[in-house]
């Protein structure tokens, strides 16, 4: 009888566990460090219900490895913003040359513009495929190293601001550089650990500048897993942590709003504003409110709403195996929460 | 044969100079992304020098990555230019030196 029941237990409990050890095979297969082929992940959190369900490192990476995010840290930044908002220190249509003198040459370009990726000015983001035609590459490494939101702003406009999507570290990093007055030159060093990191409770974090003092808002955020997964945690909770609105609801609505200046990419997610949206179904398996914060070599920050699910990815991929939708496919597999 | 030659390497130097800037500031990617990555790879994230050096590997060669411990400074040279990075503090993290 015992044994009856037993075996009907761990019946009942086989297709959670199948479905957890999917998720890890397909997130962590053997891993290729010599050619550097196929999914690598560095780490992997699943939050659902503000409990962590699922956390797994690959050495060296561990749970206080605080780990580049390359290109996440534009959210993080729009994040900061929006606690400058909620101080009444911008509003979204005041042009940047306001907070930012350099850009008076493009005196049309507003702050909603560059939350867009859309101030006009001329750019190429590519990384290691044409490194030679490359802007993001320029502006990290050498022409615009120093200054990257002066780099930015010394392009041609091409087209008018707010009307088109183009994607640009550039527009990320005059964001960074309008900080600086919007809150005070005194107060801009520490400022994204005032207002956002220290309230969340997040001490490992290391936000690299250049060297006039701009945080690299584009790309040089560290984190570790956990302290990434809070900042999904306040965007699921619209703004909320701990029972203080540190967002201003209507910024989170903001961020999480399709762009409308955005054409259709097939299999590419949609622009909000320095997020990234499932609003077109660019990931199939996942719900139209699924939201992301995407970087450089796999690095991601998923949020689903309605799942309360808030999963925090850390990988150096180098090539193209990794597919976002399939790592949400086996997460909602393995993890549905009550919706389903 | 000759004129089309001529015609080849007349359009290459057209092209060379059209886009010198880019040119010029080429060789210096490499030293430059390994030198400040590596930093960031030892002193910020805190992993171990073996797998730092193959995380910045790339397809051209360095010619060298010396790493001063006590400094928290790299140095990386290839493609004949050399560049250097410093850990500045705990919330700094690196930054390319001028």
């Amino acid at each position: 009888m015992r044994t009856a029941l037993i075996a009907f237990l761990l019946f009942m409990l086989t297709p959670a566990r199948a479905d957890e050890s999917a998720l890890q095979a397909y997130a962590f297969p053997p891993r290729d460090d010599q050619a550097r082929e196929g999914i690598r992940t560095d780490a992997l959190l699943v939050i659902q219900n503000g409990r962590i369900v699922y956390e797994h490192y690959a050495a060296p990476t561990g749970a206080d490895t605080p780990h580049l995010t390359w290109s996440v840290s534009k959210s993080v930044m729009a994040t900061v913003l929006g606690v400058a908002y909620g101080e009444d220190r911008f509003k979204l249509d005041d042009p940047v040359a306001t907070f930012y003198p350099p850009m008076t040459d493009h005196p049309q370009v507003r702050i909603q513009d560059l939350m867009h990726w859309a101030s006009g000015l001329d750019w190429q983001e590519d990384y290691e495929y044409a490194p030679l035609k490359s802007s993001v590459v320029a502006m990290l490494y050498t022409t615009g190293r120093k200054d990257m939101a002066g780099f930015t702003a010394a392009h041609v406009s091409l087209a008018a601001p707010g009307e088109r999507f183009l994607y640009s570290s550039g527009d990320s990093n005059l964001l960074a550089a309008a900080l600086r007055r919007m809150v005070g030159a005194e107060h801009y060093p520490d400022y994204p650990w005032t207002a956002l990191f220290q309230p969340l409770g997040i001490e490992r974090a290391v936000w690299e500048r250049d060297a006039r003092g701009t945080f690299v808002g584009s790309s040089y955020l560290y984190m570790t897993a956990r302290e990434l997964a809070r900042i999904g945690q306040l965007m699921l909770d619209d703004g909320r942590w701990q029972g203080r609105q540190l967002l201003p609801a209507d910024w989170v609505e903001f961020t999480r709003t399709p762009f409308a200046g955005a054409a259709v990419e097939p299999g590419e997610a949609t622009p909000g504003a320095q997020w990234w949206l499932n609003s077109a179904l660019a990931w199939p398996d996942a719900p139209s409110d699924t939201f992301a914060a995407l970087g450089h070599w796999g690095q991601g920050l998923y949020v689903l709403p309605k799942q309360k699910l808030v999963i925090v990815r850390y990988a150096d991929d180098r090539d193209g195996s990794f597919q976002h939708n399939t790592l949400l496919r086996h997460v909602l597999a393995a993890f549905p929460g009550e919706q389903r | 044969m000759k004129r089309l030659l001529l015609l080849v390497l007349l359009g290459l130097l057209a092209w060379g100079w059209s886009e010198r800037a880019a040119l010029s500031a080429f060789p210096g990617i490499l030293s430059a992304y390994s030198a400040k990555e590596f930093c960031s790879c030892r002193y910020v994230m805190g992993l171990d020098t073996g797998y730092c050096q193959a995380y910045v590997k790339q397809w051209l060669p360095l010619s060298e990555l010396r790493d001063d411990v006590p400094a928290r400074r790299v140095e990386a040279r290839g493609l004949g230019r050399s560049a250097s990075a410093q850990w500045l503090g705990p919330r700094e993290g690196c930054r390319l030196l001028p």
